[in-house]
């Protein structure tokens, strides 16, 4: 009886610790986290952010700009994939890079949907009182629109989802695209894993 | 398909065929190891690039150091201002090779610049192939770099 309860509860007690992870915190985007197949993880995230920062800095075509800093206006970067994510989890990281870093400023009270409405009202009042009508204080450089897209591909079991992001930068006094940057993903399998 | 057969015997021709067999069929499991999905690699260049530095390399896994190597390292200034490292990373295993890699960048002081352009990255290199890491500055005050390379699996 003794036997046969150590034969049942030895390979129980073995595949206990193989079957259940206990949580633990993993640094932000490292190969330690979960990958899946059909989804944008962190891990692409914060490459194509480091990817495209890594394109703004080595064309140097902030440097180009008229303000010193480079002002900026995010345009709309379009998420066109089945994964559901913010886009800002992207945008915002290379604005803090940029910003922070003192290469770019940006523009958050531009245009009709700016985004810090109470700002702009603030500025508008403002130049309204001192009598000024001429242009819009914030005068900016280059606008940053783009669009995240997906293709996917199966064979039997298998399927592989390639991720490209891509963003563009238009000199806001030209109109014409100065940078532009894809960085792609592609990821293949058949159910998603925990990174090793 | 490699069959193998266990043979007892005192014949010294015997034991001479066995030892033949033997051998061929090392070598040639070996060629097949490395022929499946391995790269010939074609290049012109026989000496180090005029930009390529000294590196130092802290081995913490010798399997690794062994099949993945890092050959070449070159430091350029970029056409916007900061520095650029480029660094030849060759397989010399006999499969596939899956690795994660992270810059992370120094100022004169020795200080790391917190940036987000220090993440990890995935490359694959194919048997007996190379390819090449590179990674871009965070800004022009960046002089130095540190990289981190671990064998992965995804």
């Amino acid at each position: 009886m003794r036997t046969r309860s150590i034969i049942v509860l030895l390979p129980i007690a073995l595949l206990a610790p193989i079957a259940c992870e206990r949580a633990r915190y993993v640094d932000t985007g490292s190969p330690e986290g979960i990958i899946t197949v059909g989804n944008v993880d962190m891990q692409d995230i914060l490459k194509a952010s480091s990817g495209m920062l890594e394109s703004l800095a080595e064309t140097g075509v902030l440097k180009t700009a008229k303000n010193k800093p480079a002002q900026l206006v995010m345009g709309e970067i379009v998420n066109d994939t089945s994964s559901r994510f913010d886009v800002g989890e992207m945008t915002y990281r290379m604005r803090e890079q940029l910003v922070n870093t003192g290469q770019a400023a940006v523009v958050t009270t531009f245009g009709n949907t700016p985004e810090d409405k109470q700002a702009q009202e603030v500025l508008r009042r403002e130049k309204f009182l001192k009598g000024e009508t001429s242009e819009p204080l914030p005068d900016p450089d280059f606008s940053l629109t783009g669009k995240i897209t997906q293709v996917k591909r199966s064979a039997g079991d298998t399927k592989q989802v390639t991720y490209t992001f891509r963003l563009t930068l238009t000199n806001l006094r030209s109109g014409l695209e100065v940078w532009t940057k894809t960085v792609d993903m592609t990821k293949l399998g058949n159910k998603n894993a925990v990174g090793f | 398909m490699i069959q193998t057969t266990n043979v007892t015997t005192n014949h010294p021709r015997a034991l001479r065929a066995l030892r033949v067999t033997c051998a061929a069929t090392f070598i040639t499991a070996a060629l097949l190891a490395v022929g499946c999905g391995s790269v010939n690699t074609t290049y012109t260049r026989t000496t180090p690039a005029d930009s390529a530095v000294s590196a130092q390399t802290r081995v913490n896994d010798l399997f690794q150091q062994f099949f993945l190597t890092a050959k070449e390292v070159r430091m350029n200034r970029t056409k916007g201002g900061p520095m650029e490292v480029q660094i030849d990373v060759e397989n010399n295993g006999f499969s596939y090779k899956t690795f994660s890699y992270r810059f992370d960048w120094v100022d004169t002081a020795g200080n790391v610049i917190a940036s987000q352009l220090s993440v990890w990255k995935v490359s694959n290199v194919p048997s007996g192939g190379s390819t090449v890491i590179r990674a871009v500055a965070p800004s022009d005050d960046a002089t130095d770099f540190r990289l981190q390379l671990r064998q992965s699996e995804s």
